[in-house]
Formats: structure tokens, sequence, C-alpha cells
């Protein structure tokens, strides 16, 4: 497992609408400032890659020092982004957990009472993810 | 006869940066003698007097290095230096200069500073030139210049010496040859990193003060024929008498520093003497220098592919160099003299350079890298790629190997370790600038970003600051990256205490003090705009009337939907105050307090939201010792937090200023109602628009007697576009207040009945009832009319009794005309004891009088019958008796009519089964009392 992961869904007008810290690593107040002013930096890198390809999984994209972003734009329409900021070089495994958090955020979206675009509340869905994170990263 | 290969490359910034740093450098030795002629002029050093002249710009030289076809040189400069500048700069040195360069661009840009940062649209319009920071030019330059004169690479090297002596000095000629001599040349020199036989141009220069020139003249011949003819020149200076010249037109301007150019300045030089100096520095760059380096040049050329071109040389070259291969890893690497092979190929790639023969120098690098990589001479190695990146840059020639080299120079430099750090920088700047000209912004903020790594904080900022000025730049704007790497620049500006390009204090400036504690904020509630007398009603009366009306909690339901986002919120209404969308003005006023006249205009108060809200703007005039309160307006129009956080002045419309609010020091004032938690007092859940009810009583009456009844008229007015639904009134007093209906505002009342209460609702509602939180004060009730009846039955008939009712007027001035008395319901039916005669004495009852009359009182027949079916529906039809005679003709008051009907259900609620009621009326008011 990586020891630091910072994961979060980007939606629509850039709101995320889910974030966590999966990684290892004891947790500090600055450092979950920093992942997010990366996370948030390598936007325009996405932006750029993003039409220039027809991969959904745009792989490592942007770094800072030794941690990597890695990204996975789904083709849903109000475009959203799934970003991780990881320390560790796998990337087959950063590939598949991309591929089931997509898999559970198509479930969200099916909801009939999620309204697309909003903040995912939803304790399954973070349960799942970070079990995931345990098993890929 | 071929132009220079000067191509797009050379007008790019980063063309120009290695035209001004990679050219020759030339040593300046001179003895004191000369140095002290030369300082009459302003103070100026021999190195300060020549060094205007050292950069030519209309020059036209041939040159021709390896190839036979010549080119021409057009431009081209010599850096100047004395011996003892000849080493690499101190470590700590430079630290100060880097300083220095940043605290000076943060007192040039402070006025900038000072005012409102241009929007980002603005900034993204304007050209480069204009929104790049200049300073960044002067740090990059110093930053380079921190690593001039390193003994792995050869440009910095001096390429020529002038020797200068005066002719006043004793035995010039051996002063000559002791100049050389001394221990003071630079190690370069005397380390054997370089040839020590470098090119010599013997100076001798006369001041004419002294007298006239002939003894110098001599000299000169002396001297040409001990070094030789060509090599020896003359300069007279210091032949105008002295004048006060101004800095400002005179080429010096530029090269001394700010301080020297304060001092008075006398110049004894004439125009010849300047022209002499500037004919000298050409002569002695293209008649010396430049064929010098040409000859180099050529000789080198010639030796290196002797020696290490065609297939032969390279096998044995190969060869040796295999064999070398046992020698112990050096960090450093293995030490070059200026006589072996590598440094000569070093030398001739870089003469080559700074004469312009990039293809030549290219091809001498890459021969060069090669024998530095099987030599494991890894900062050799990285300096010659670094040369390869700008020569394939300014052959603009494949940006693909250009910035390949770049980078492997910049990852090498860093490989060596500490030492390597500042050439990486150096290499990483030349690099950004590489991209820069080619418009790769992107890549070019990621060198910045790299060179950080490595650097202390302060050129790490600046490096940071770069980076985010690419990310602005690139196409399209990345206007995230620029974001983060101003903060991070920020945090490391921070880091080193260089944070004057955050926060600037102004000095000796009184400014305006905000009486902190006095700061309120009054802020209309949202429910009520009654009059402060309303305002007072306690609590626990509105808690009384809102008990049956408003559910009393909101059941909380969690399911899935409920996250953590809407508790906190939910906690937080809790300690903020509230208002509405658009109708709710918060006026925050505090007291100024100055000490000398200002004037203060547009105060506005800042508040952490875009445009949501409306801000009033107080324009006011502060005189010495004066302290007035201001009142600022905010009016929210969007739902959401409101923050209020300060206030913002401009003084005098210049000196922008602002205070933020402490909200712990602060009282709040919110009207009347509770008091907040005062560290949220100025924070504010927006919410959306409420319908605002007003309620007004017309022509409420200031007195009134008891048993009085009047119509009273509410009118309720929905002043916002809100409409309200479901309104519910209820009366705290439902004795005294009674709602009417609808018809009652028809009736004209002095005609047909007396007045009463009548609530009118005016809106499209579901009646259930209704409800204001609006109270009013009633008019003093005075005691009126006081009416005692006493029953008998009746001696004579069994059905029938006697009743004696007595009348007193309490009241001190008024007179009641009494008009008739009612009996209410059908079992009771009361008439006058004799139908002729009044019942009355007196019709008219003066103040204090007091009257007593007698009826009878008989119980109806049809009372048992009747009573099941009509006592509910229509109970009032009773009986009437006339108390006036006199008016015979006046109808009688119908009590079974709607308002009285409805007047007496409620008072037989209220009071009991009362089956009798008995109705004194007047012209003014009704009295009543009730019989059982």
């Amino acid at each position: 497992m990586a020891s630091t992961a910072c994961f979060i869904i980007v939606s629509r007008n850039d709101i995320p609408i889910y974030e966590a810290e999966v990684g290892s690593a004891l947790k500090k107040e600055e450092a979950v400032q920093q992942h997010q002013f990366i996370l948030h930096a390598a936007l325009d890198i996405v932006q750029d890659i993003a039409w220039t390809t027809s991969a959904m999984f745009l792989k490592a994209i942007d770094r800072f020092n030794d941690l990597v972003v890695s990204v996975y734009v789904t083709a849903v329409i109000i475009h959203t982004r799934l970003m991780l900021l990881h320390d560790s070089r796998n990337e087959d495994g950063i590939k598949s957990f991309f591929q089931e958090v997509h898999e559970l955020y198509i479930k969200i979206l099916l909801n009939p009472l999620y309204l697309p675009g909003s903040r995912i509340t939803s304790s399954h869905f973070d349960t799942k993810v970070r079990a995931l994170a345990r098993k890929y990263l | 006869m071929a132009d220079n290969p000067q191509t797009t490359t050379g007008g790019t910034a980063l063309g120009r940066m290695l035209m001004d740093e990679i050219t020759p450098v030339v040593m300046v030795l001179s003895t004191p003698a000369a140095e002290f002629s030369c300082q009459k002029n302003a103070g100026l050093s021999l190195l300060q007097l020549l060094r205007p002249f050292s950069l030519f710009h209309d020059i036209d030289v041939p040159v021709r290095t390896a190839s036979e076809q010549p080119y021409r040189l057009h431009m081209f400069r010599l850096r100047l230096f004395y011996p003892s500048e000849v080493h690499q700069p101190d470590l700590q040195v430079t630290e100060e200069r880097l300083k220095q360069v940043v605290s000076d661009a943060g007192e040039a840009a402070l006025p900038e500073l000072l005012s409102d940062p241009p929007q980002l649209s603005e900034v993204l319009a304007a050209p480069e030139s204009e929104t790049r920071p200049s300073w960044f030019d002067t740090f990059n330059r110093e930053l380079i210049h921190a690593l001039s004169f390193s003994d792995h690479e050869a440009f910095d090297h001096p390429v020529a010496c002038l020797l200068i002596v005066s002719s006043n000095d004793e035995q010039p000629i051996n002063k000559f040859i002791d100049l050389f001599n001394t221990d003071q040349l630079p190690s370069l020199l005397n380390e054997g990193a370089m040839d020590p036989k470098i090119l010599k141009h013997y100076l001798l220069l006369h001041d004419n003060q002294d007298g006239s020139p002939d003894k110098a003249t001599n000299l000169l011949a002396e001297m040409r024929s001990t070094f030789g003819s060509n090599d020896c020149r003359l300069l007279c200076i210091n032949s105008a008498q002295g004048t006060v010249g101004e800095w400002n037109d005179n080429p010096w301007a530029p090269f001394v520093s700010v301080s020297q150019q304060s001092q008075d300045a006398e110049f004894f030089l004439n125009v010849d003497d300047v022209s002499e100096i500037m004919n000298l520095m050409q002569d002695l760059s293209t008649k010396h220098i430049i064929p010098h380096m040409e000859q180099k040049v050529r000789i080198l050329n010639q030796q290196v592919s002797a020696t290490r071109k065609g297939f032969k040389n390279q096998i044995k070259n190969l060869w040796w160099r295999k064999g070398k291969e046992d020698t112990p890893d050096v960090p450093s690497g293995p030490t070059y003299t200026f006589s072996s092979i590598e440094s000569q190929i070093r030398v001739l790639g870089d003469y080559a350079f700074m004469l312009r023969d990039f293809e030549l120098a290219l091809s001498n690098y890459r021969l060069l890298s090669t024998d530095y990589k099987l030599d494991k001479a890894w900062k050799h190695y990285a300096g010659v790629q670094e040369m390869m990146g700008l020569s394939f840059f300014m052959l603009d020639q494949s940006y693909k190997d250009a910035e390949n080299c770049m980078e492997s120079a910049f990852n090498t430099y860093l490989k060596i370790g500490s030492s390597g750090h500042r050439n990486a920088t150096r290499c990483g700047l030349w690099w950004a600038e590489m991209l820069k000209a080619r418009n790769q912004y992107k890549e070019a903020g990621g060198v910045y970003f790299r060179i950080t790594s490595e650097e202390p904080s302060l050129p790490a900022a600046v490096m940071l600051e770069q980076a985010s000025y690419c990310y602005l730049y690139s196409v399209p704007p990345m206007l995230r990256k620029y974001g983060f790497q101003l903060v991070l620049a920020g945090n490391r500006y921070y880091a080193c205490d260089q944070n004057m390009n955050q926060t600037f204090a102004i000095p000796k400036l009184q400014l305006p003090v905000i009486d902190i504690s006095s700061v309120k904020v009054t802020f209309e509630d949202q429910r009520t705009y009654a009059s402060s007398v309303a305002g007072n009603v306690g609590e626990s009366l509105w808690k009384s009337l809102e008990e049956d009306m408003v559910p009393s909690t909101v059941t909380v339901r969690s399911n899935w939907l409920e996250s953590q986002t809407k508790s906190t919120t939910l906690k937080k209404i809790k300690t903020s105050s509230v208002c509405v969308v658009g109708e709710e003005s918060l006026s925050i006023s505090g007291y100024q307090k100055d000490e000398e006249l200002k004037k203060l205009a547009s105060d506005r108060v800042q508040s952490d939201g875009v445009s949501s809200f409306t801000l009033a703007n107080a324009e006011f005039v502060l005189r010495g010792g004066e302290s007035i309160v201001v009142q600022l307006q905010v009016i929210p129009k969007v739902e959401g937090m409101l923050k209020i956080l300060g206030v913002r002045w401009t003084l005098s419309g210049s000196i922008i200023g602002y205070h933020s609010f402490n909200p712990n020091q602060m009282k709040n004032r919110n009207g009347r109602r509770n008091v907040k938690h005062s560290s949220n007092i100025l924070n504010f859940i927006v919410i959306k628009g409420l319908p605002k009810l007003e309620g007004y009583i017309r022509k409420m009456p200031n007195k009134t007697y008891s048993g009085d009844l009047r119509r009273l008229i509410l009118e309720l007015r929905n002043q916002s576009e809100y409409s309200v639904k479901n309104i519910k009134m209820k009366i705290s007093h439902p004795r005294y207040l009674m709602p009417g209906t609808l018809e009652d505002m028809n009736i004209d009342l002095p005609n047909h009945l007396e007045r009463k209460s009548i609530p009118q609702c005016t809106d499209d509602v579901q009646r259930v009832g209704e409800k204001s939180n609006n109270s009013f004060l009633f008019p003093n009730v005075l005691p009126s009319l006081d009416v005692s009846v006493q029953i008998t039955p009746c001696p004579s008939r069994l059905q029938e009794f006697l009743v004696r009712m007595d009348i007193a007027n309490r009241t001190t001035s008024e007179s009641f005309w009494l008009h008739q008395l009612s009996s209410v319901g059908y079992r009771w039916e009361i008439s006058s004891l004799l139908p002729s005669v009044s019942v009355c004495p007196s019709q008219v009852l003066l103040a204090g009088q007091a009257v007593s009359c007698f009826f009878k009182l008989k119980e109806s027949e049809k009372w048992p019958s009747c009573e099941n079916n009509f006592i509910m529906s229509r109970p009032f039809q009773g009986t009437d008796v006339r108390l006036s005679y006199e008016e015979k003709d006046e109808p009688l008051l119908d009590i079974s009519s709607s308002p009285l009907a409805d007047f007496h259900d409620q008072e037989r609620l209220l009071q009991g089964n009362s089956q009798v009621s008995i109705y004194l009326f007047n012209a003014s008011g009704r009295f009543t009392s009730l019989l059982d």
C-alpha cells in the first residue's frame, strides 16, 4: 500500500464531490492542504491532455517532487475526473483502482436520488473506495 | 563572404543573454598612479572608465575560423575585470547581492503593491514584457554571475590582459613587467587551469594635467622597442579643465553605483579624451583580441584534427582511455591542466562560441563530451553538455537535441552533489529561457520548479515566482498552476523573511483609529418592524401565543441522504445571526478617531462574497481629534454566509487602508432580540426571502369605556415579493378583541349599530384563523356605567320576575343617553312594568348620576319547545325595551344582527351559560350586564 495517496473525484466546474486520504502514512494537516493544491493545479494538465486521447486512464500526468498525479477521466457528460495523488509506481494497480471506483461511481449515478454533480455522501461508497485502495495501491 | 551565423535565436532573451555573458574576458592590471589619474574624474576607477566602451554595436570585423569561408562580426562585447575579481564569488557575498536585488525590487514595486491588484484578465491581455517583473532578469544575472570563473569551463578565462601604467610612475617599463609578475594574479592562471601565456596589451596612461605628453611619447617609443610595436599604446586623459558634469547624459552613469552618482562629479575629460578611449577599446577588440582568438582557434583546431579526428585517432583515444578506467572515482573528476588535450578542445569550443562559430563549437563540444564521460569527469561533462545545448539553440537547429543536452547537463550537475547545485541552477535558467524562446512556457515552468528543489529559500522563491509567470503566459493560461506556484513562492519568501512582497508598512502617517469596542452590528430583525415599545413584549407571551400554531420541534429524520455537511451548517446556524436576502439591511457603526485633519472617502465594508451584496459608501471628513460614528450598510442579495470582516477606506483619495474587526471585542445589538454568541456576531446566514407582513390598526381610540364596543380595522400588508400562505391569528386577550366578518366592513355603523372590532384579513389565504406577530397597545379602559341588577320573583305571577336595574354613571365628564335594554335568548322576555309609562325617569345620564329602573322578566312560553332547535342557530332573538320615551319613532337596534350576535356568542362562551343578557345602548357605546 502506498504511503501517500490522496484520492479525489472532481465533477463539473472543478467541484470536488468526493475526497479521501487513503495512504498508510500518518496524516499531517499541512500535507492534506498541499495535496489539494497539487491536485487542483494538475487540473490544468488534465484539461490539456484529456482531449488528446481516447483513453480514459491518463496515467501519470503531473508530478510534484516525488508525488505523482494519475488521472482517470470518465466519459460521462458531466466530465467527472478521478484523480489520485500517490508516491507509488504501481501503474496497473492504479488503473484497476480507477476502473473499479468508476464502476462504483456509476452505481452512485444510477441512484435516482443522487443529483449528478453533488457531493457523494454515501458511506457505503466511502468504505468501498478505501477497501479498493487497500487492495490495489 | 558569409555573414556570421547570427540567426533568429540571437534576438531572443536567451540569445541576448548569451551574447552578453559568454564574451571574452579582459583582465585589467593597473598601477596606483594610473588609478589616481583616473579617479580625478568623479572617482571613477579605470575599469569604470573603460567599461562603457567595451560594447561594440557597429563594428564589422571579418572572422575566419576553421573553415576557409570568412564571416563578419557586427556586434561584440568585452568583459573587463580586475585580477582580484577573477575568481568565483564568495557564497555569502552572492547571497547578500541576491537579497539586495529582491528588496530593491520590493521597494520599487511598493506603490504598485499599495494599489489594488490588477484583474487577472487585464494581466492576461497585456503582453508579457509589461507584466513580467523586470527584476527577474537582474536576479537571474546575479545568480549566473555567482558562477563565473569556474575552472571547468573556459569562456570566463581571460583572453587578454590590459596592463596600464601611468607616465608618472617611475620606470614605467619595469612596472609593466612587475604588474604581470605579482602574486596577485588569479588562481586560474597560477594553478594551471589556463594558459599563463595570454595576450598582453600595454597601455601608457598620461594625465595631461601633469604636463605635456612629450615625456609620454618618449616612453611609448621605449615601450615599443621593449614589448613590440603593436601591443603598446598611449592614452592621454584629463585634457579639459574641471567641469561639473551631469551624470544623466554621461556614458558611465549605468555602470556606477547610485551612491557614487550622488557625489559631486567633476570631470576633466573632454570630447577628444572620450573618443580616444573609444578608439582604444575598439582597436583592442578588433585588432588584437578578435584576431588573437581567431588565430588560436585555427591553431587549436589543427592540433585537435591531427590528434583526435579520423578513425585511427578515435580508436587510439578509446584504447588509451580504456586503460585509464581503473583510476578511482574522484567526485570532482580528474583535473585537466591547460596543456591537456581536453582543456584545449574546451578552449577551442569556447573561443569558437564567443566568435559565434557555433558549428565549430558544437563539433568540439561533442568530441569533448564523450571524453569526459569516459573519464567520469561529471562536472566537465555537464559543462560541455550545457554548451552543446546552447550551441544547438544558437544554431536554431534540432530543438530536441538542445533540450536533451540541457536536461542531461542539469541532471549531471545535480548528480555531483552540492558543488553542482548552482551550476544546475544556471543551466536550468538557460534551459528555461530556451523553452520560453520557443513558447514552451509550460515546460519552462516545470524547469523553474525543478531548480527550486536544490536552492535555498530566496532563490527558490524567485524561481517559483518565475515559474508561476510561465504558467500564466502559457497558452492556454494555466491559472491553477499559476496560483499554486505563487502560493509556493509566497511560502518560500515567508521562510526567508523577504515578506515585503506581501506586507508593507506606511511610516509616519496617522491613520484613523477605529474604536473596535464600539463597533456594533444592528440588523433589522426579521421578526418585527414595529416600534421599540412593541419590541419589549416578553418572549414568553409570544411563545404562549405560538404554542398551538407552530409545530413545537422539527423531527430530524436520518437516512443515507443525511450528510455531515448538513449538521455542520445547522450548528453554524445556531450560532450565527440570520438575515434575509434582499431586504435586510445591516448597518455597522463604529467610532473613528484621529489626530490630524484627514478626509476619509469611499468607506466600504469588505466581505468575503463577490458581488452578492450591495455596500454603502460613506464619505466624510474627519477633523483632528474628532471622533464620529459611521454607519455602513450591507444588503445581501443571495443566500449563503455573510461575514463582515472589516472596513476599508481611502484616505484623501490615495491611501488605502483596511481594518479587520475582531469580533471578540464587540457587542451585538441586533435590535432587541436575543444576544448571539459574540464570536459569530459578524457572521450571518443569509436565507432566502421571507414575506414581510405589516399590520396597522387605523384610528385606534386613545381611550375607551368599559363595555364599549368598537370596530377596529387591522390592515395587513405584505411588503415583500413573496406571497404569504396560511396566516393564522391569535389574540392574546380574546375577551377584548374578537374577529369579525367581512360583512362588518360594509356596515354603516352609526346608523346601524354600535362599533365593534373587526380584524380584517386581506390575504388570499385559507382562513383558519389569523395570526399576527404585531402587538398593539390598546387604550386605557376607563370605568363607565355601573349596572347592577336585582331580580325578585313576582309576587303575583309565577312565571314572572321583577327586575330592578340600577345604573350609575361613573365617568367624570361623560353623559350617557340610554337607548334600549334587550334580553338575549328565547327563554326570557323582558318588558317594562307598565307598557305605557316610561321605564326610566331620565333618559340622559349625567356624570355621577345614578338611576333605577324596573322591568318585568317573563319566561317565554315558547321556550321548552324551541330550545333544541333554535338555541344554537339563532340564540339572540330576544326582546327589547325602549328606555327613551322621547324618541319613540326611532327604531330599536337589532341585537341579533351579526356583530352584536357574535359578541354575545363570545361572551357566553367565556362567561358560562348565561341566558339573559341585558343590553343598554347609548349613542356611543354598548353596555352589557349578564344575568343568569
